[in-house]
């Protein structure tokens, strides 16, 4: 585990809308976490747990507050830019999987590879390579809309840690398994965290999820409130 | 790399299949047009495939099909005295209209005197009298093969030959000079003079001497003619054909652009998972330029391979349709679709910028 903080979230707000209509989804949430670390952002629905996740990985951009992602300040850089922090440094899990359809479980991770640039032979391999270590051996040719819920989310896994991100981000990432293939997704997550030293951050209403985080993080009404699982946490 | 394009595409097996018949279809609406046009600027070349190369008129003929024009009988004697002459051939030519079994039908007559000297190379145009040879358009309107008769203005003809080179707006017969003066009631005139020039003669400085021999006439050389001839059927035709092949175009761009954009409206969520993954705008586009392309190629090559088999078709059982394919109009065509295809992919692509990446977090 290392002690430089991979992610920095400071002062972070998000407002939707002007005026009398302006809803702020999140007012002032700050945290850090490390490479290896898996941080579990909790809470009821509506408590800004998605938009955090957004906004972390450049995907909506804060009302004020800065995220810097492995020193690189992520909120300061403009539109252009962030396709780039997306594929080169954040790595997205979500909770409907969203793979394309069409295309077979190695197909769905090679072409996150063929986004950032590797193409052919090598992207192949790698991505053959990621969903055996995510356990789809067996599965690589089948097509995404033929693989079971659990298996989807696998190759999701695989995919989001396809370029080698600095960081991954799952958005209720056991929402639509079963119990068995939940379980199986969060092992994945801690061992993969742990293996590649990525830093993961977690959002989710699953309890379950606790067993795998080194931080636990309550989101409420769009604030974060005491951390509720102690050793790790650590607020900026 | 990824062929997501294709992968899109063939996802929906029955749209794919049905977008490609679109493309199909206008191109081959447009070929046919095209090869239309080509078929009827075509027509005038009739005046070069026949023995002589300047015509005689009177002044102010634009070409034999569209004026009439008289000259003296005995002016053939003196046209054969003008340098370079081989051999001077009378012409009787004029629209007949004559009904057979209740159809009027219009045909452009000619008949040729060609002399005993031009028979071993021009005597296909030299008929006995009593026959007639009709082109295959006119034949198959009257019905009639070769052996049959028909009676043309009281006089009864038998058909001795069936010539190509009829279309739906000029169907030829060829007669006995004998006859065509008795039907045309004309005695000590002829039509036109049609000179066959020596070898190495030019056709243009013969055309310009011809005045000084019989002056109140004026020549043309065959290829005037025929490009007179030429323009004239293709100048009321051609906006026509502007009209039709723009329509094509649109047709099968709307195509184009319909199932690109249908097959991402429906994909809009996987377009956004790709965006939120860090896929550049270029990376979309090219998917997207590659399904309009597909579209495009796979359209316009059938639409070419259907025109081949139509007009083959047409031309059998409908002998007025008269259509010349040239490969360089079906690369033009090619050519053009696929122009359509990438300007056709403009929509999606527009489509595309606006998807959120941030609503693929929706469940």
């Amino acid at each position: 585990m290392s002690a430089e903080p991979l992610l920095r979230v400071e002062d972070v707000s998000k407002t939707f809308g002007s005026g009398r209509t302006a809803v702020r989804a999140v007012d002032g949430v700050s945290f850090v976490t490390s490479g290896g670390e898996v941080t579990l952002v909790m809470g009821p629905s509506g408590s800004g747990k998605t938009s955090l996740l957004s906004m972390i990985g450049g995907i909506l951009r804060p009302t004020a507050g800065r995220v810097s992602i492995g020193g690189v300040e992520v909120t300061s850089l403009g539109r252009r830019a962030l396709p780039a922090v997306r594929r080169e440094l954040v790595g997205f899990v979500f909770q409907t999987f969203n793979l394309l359809e069409s295309l077979s479980a190695c197909e769905n991770v090679e072409i996150a590879l063929n986004i950032a640039g590797l193409r052919g032979a090598a992207a192949r391999e790698r991505a053959r390579r990621l969903l055996c270590e995510a356990g789809l051996e067996a599965r690589l040719d089948f097509n995404a809309a033929d693989l079971s819920a659990g298996e989807r989310q696998r190759v999701a896994i695989a995919r989001a840690l396809a370029n080698r991100p600095r960081l991954l981000l799952a958005d209720e990432p056991t929402a639509n398994l079963d119990t068995g293939a939940g379980r199986e997704v969060m092992r994945l997550l801690r061992e993969l965290t742990q293996m590649k030293g990525h830093a993961a951050v977690v959002v989710s209403h699953d309890p379950r999820l606790r067993r795998i985080a080194d931080t636990v993080l309550r989101l409420e009404d769009g604030r974060l409130r005491q951390p509720s699982h102690p050793p790790h946490v650590r607020v900026a | 790399m990824v062929p997501l394009a294709r992968r899109n595409l063939f996802v929906e097996k029955g749209r794919f299949a049905m977008s490609v018949a679109g493309v199909a279809f206008a191109v081959v609406l447009v070929l046919i047009v095209v090869s239309l046009y080509r078929g009827w600027s075509d027509v005038g070349r009739f005046y070069e495939r026949l023995p002589g190369q300047v015509w005689v008129s009177q002044p102010g003929t634009s070409d034999p099909f569209h004026s009439t024009s008289f000259l003296a009988r005995a002016d053939a004697r003196r046209a054969a005295s003008i340098p370079g002459v081989r051999a001077v051939i009378p012409v009787y030519a004029r629209h007949i209209a004559f009904s057979r079994r209740g159809k009027t039908l219009d045909v452009f007559a000619m008949a040729l005197a060609v002399p005993a000297s031009l028979r071993s190379s021009a005597g296909t145009y030299w008929l006995p009298r009593g026959t007639i040879d009709v082109d295959r358009v006119l034949a198959a309107q009257a019905s009639v093969g070769v052996g049959g008769t028909i009676d043309v203005l009281g006089r009864r003809l038998r058909v001795i030959r069936i010539h190509h080179g009829g279309n739906s707006i000029f169907q030829t017969a060829f007669l006995n000079a004998g006859d065509a003066r008795a039907l045309f009631g004309i005695d000590g005139l002829v039509n036109f003079l049609l000179l066959d020039l020596r070898s190495g003669t030019d056709p243009a400085r013969v055309s310009a001497f011809v005045p000084r021999v019989l002056p109140g006439t004026e020549a043309h050389t065959a290829v005037q003619f025929a490009t007179s001839f030429g323009d004239r059927v293709t100048s009321g035709f051609l906006a026509v054909v502007g009209v039709l092949v723009g329509i094509g175009f649109v047709v099968g761009g709307a195509v184009i652009a319909l199932t690109t954009y249908t097959a991402i409206v429906e994909r809009a969520r996987e377009f956004g998972v790709l965006k939120a993954i860090g896929a550049r705008g270029g990376f979309l586009y090219r998917v997207v330029l590659e399904q309009s392309l597909i579209v495009g190629v796979l359209g316009s090559a059938l639409g070419i391979l259907a025109t081949v088999l139509v007009t083959r078709l047409l031309s059998d059982s409908v002998p007025e349709f008269i259509t010349v394919l040239r490969p360089l109009d079906a690369l033009g065509v090619f050519g053009a679709a696929l122009v359509t295809a990438v300007a056709a992919s403009y929509v999606p692509v527009h489509r595309i910028e606006r998807i959120d990446p941030a609503e693929v977090f929706r469940p």
